[in-house]
């Protein structure tokens, strides 16, 4: 854990190339919006594939505030993310109450309209010529400057989503994810926690994408391919549903791979479908599970079958707390 | 002070599940539901826990209105429920499994939580006590780490019961609990349910297994074609012929 922070931090200094540290960036750009998306996709099985287009809106906001009428680039970035929230939220009301199916086709649905919209309105967005984005004031000019400041949104929202992981919202998201009747029964109310998650998976997509715009220094609606919506989606499947650290393995595995071996990137989506089906198929847990998968096989914890024996004051003890 | 349950009726596609049922529960008491298949217990179960809403009739949780309330505002109202096929989530812990029953009581919303706010830590950590203890008491004690999908059967039946009291509810309503059981493990759930009466909570028992319904209850609810056949004592119930004739045989 120390080891990998103090990875993450120093990179700079260990980047032999200016490609490597646009690479890392790239990462960083990705993970936030996934940070925030695996809450809505792997916990809560809210399964969306258009995040695509809050991306994009965040990008497009950071760079006709930022770039065209001067806003400072750190307000602008706010404003993106709040933007990404409120069109989270938007996207969500009438969406979330639908079955799995019918919710991926409609984030699917905005998505394309997004790009249309973008095209559209020429006059603000550029139409498909497109805009050039402006970059960060000093300190954050330089490309190891830029690094640590994804590094830094990255570190919060990965914090952020840690937190509500492993406290009680945690476990009611899961329980939204596998098994609605029981969650309702102990209390949780479905559609709000849907929207919650998804409103907060609005602004980390809104936020990575001012820094993604930021890292492109020019987008046009080509940059948002809907390819990319999926790519998202993949990650966090490949990594492993209901972890943090899965999803985030898969986002760096996924984006490095087809960087660092150069016939894979001749594949490119065939070799996201083959390592998808592979995964699916072979390890349904998430390449985040690896390890624990192959300690199971090879060496099996005989789990002890223990007699269920109440231990009956206690539990009039523990009861007993509880009556007024 | 009661569960109640007032001539609720309810059809299905014509059919008559349940005509002018009334059933009460009150606290410190265990409640038998018994009756043949399709005589309306799990309808009535339904209609209690909000998953049907009653074609006629009301339902009230101590004077409170619950008849038109989802699901999920019957938790608030102090009713817990386990299921007949145990429904846990499988890659969580029997602890953490637990804990989830005590959403009730949980005040911080997403953002005290994702910040870990002082109030919010609190809270889990008294869930977290709360459940342990429950646990223990009803004899989890030992696999409290193990994830819920690892466990054998009783194991899942009891840890539904410790769901369903991890938020100090009034009312607990239990589908088939002894169902899949061995004797010892009976004898086990008798207990727990004698535990929960001296707690002043209200237990529904809705069990195929009547020798151990007549054992454990106060009163019990004999059903029949969507009507009441007879309540009472289980000595009462046990003797009205009506009963011997339609459920219990001669």
């Amino acid at each position: 854990m120390l080891a990998g922070a103090l990875f993450l931090i120093g990179l700079p200094l260990l980047a032999q190339d200016e490609y490597q540290l646009h690479l890392a960036c790239l990462i960083g750009c990705y993970w936030i919006l996934i940070a925030g998306l695996n809450l809505a996709v792997g916990y809560t099985g809210q399964l969306s594939i258009g995040h695509v287009g809050l991306l994009a809106i965040g990008a497009y906001v950071f760079a006709i505030l930022a770039g065209r009428n001067g806003v400072n680039p750190y307000l602008a970035l706010g404003a993106a993310g709040g933007m990404g929230g409120l069109c989270g939220l938007l996207l969500g009301l009438p969406s979330l109450r639908l079955p799995g199916f019918y919710f991926a086709m409609s984030t699917l649905a905005f998505a394309l309209i997004v790009s249309e919209l973008i095209l559209a309105q020429g006059g603000l967005t550029g139409g498909g010529v497109g805009l050039a984005v402006p970059g960060f004031p000093k300190p954050v000019d330089t490309p190891a400057g830029f690094y640590c400041l994804v590094l830094a949104v990255s570190a919060v929202v990965s914090l952020l989503a840690w937190n509500v992981a492993r406290h009680m919202w945690g476990r009611a998201l899961i329980a939204v994810r596998d098994s609605a009747v029981a969650a309702a029964a102990v209390g949780v109310p479905l559609f709000r926690l849907k929207l919650t998650v998804f409103v907060f998976s609005g602004v980390t997509a809104g936020l990575a994408g001012a820094l993604f715009a930021s890292l492109q220094s020019y987008i046009t609606p080509d940059t948002f391919v809907f390819d990319l919506g999926l790519f998202f989606f993949v990650c966090i499947i490949i990594g492993g549903r209901g972890s943090i650290l899965g999803p985030f393995l898969g986002t760096v595995v996924l984006t490095v791979l087809p960087e660092a071996v150069a016939p894979l990137a001749r594949l490119g989506n065939f070799f996201y479908g083959l390592l998808l089906l592979m995964v699916v198929l072979l390890l349904p847990e998430g390449i985040g599970r690896l390890v624990s998968v192959l300690r199971e096989r090879f060496w099996p914890v005989r789990l002890e079958s223990v007699a269920v024996a109440p231990d009956l004051p206690r539990l009039a003890r523990a009861l007993g707390h509880k009556q007024p | 002070m009661s569960l109640a349950a007032q001539a609720v009726s309810r059809s299905f596609g014509g059919v008559a599940a349940l005509s002018r049922v009334d059933l009460e529960l009150v606290p410190g008491e265990i409640h038998g539901l018994i009756g043949p298949n399709g005589s309306g217990k799990t309808t009535l179960l339904n209609l209690l826990c909000g998953y049907y809403r009653p074609d006629e009739g009301r339902i009230l949780a101590d004077s409170v209105d619950l008849t038109a309330a989802p699901v999920e505002r019957r938790a608030p109202a102090g009713v817990a429920r386990s299921f007949q096929t145990p429904r846990l989530l499988p890659t969580l812990s029997v602890l953490d499994n637990a804990m989830l029953g005590g959403w009730r009581e949980l005040r911080s919303g997403f953002v005290a939580s994702a910040l870990a706010l002082p109030g919010a830590r609190a809270e889990d950590a008294r869930l977290r006590e709360r459940a342990t203890e429950l646990l223990h008491g009803v004899g989890l004690g030992r696999v409290l780490g193990r994830a819920a999908g690892h466990l054998e059967h009783a194991e899942q039946r009891f840890l539904e019961i410790a769901r369903a009291l991890a938020a100090g509810p009034r009312y607990v309503l239990l589908d088939e609990p002894a169902g899949g059981l061995t004797g010892a493990e009976i004898a086990h759930l008798g207990g727990i349910l004698g535990v929960l009466r001296g707690a002043g909570i209200g237990v529904l028992l809705v069990e195929h297994h009547t020798d151990f319904v007549f054992r454990v209850c106060d009163r019990v609810t004999t059903l029949d074609l969507g009507r009441v056949l007879a309540r009472g004592t289980p000595a009462e119930v046990r003797s009205d012929a009506e009963v011997i004739r339609v459920y219990l045989g001669a």
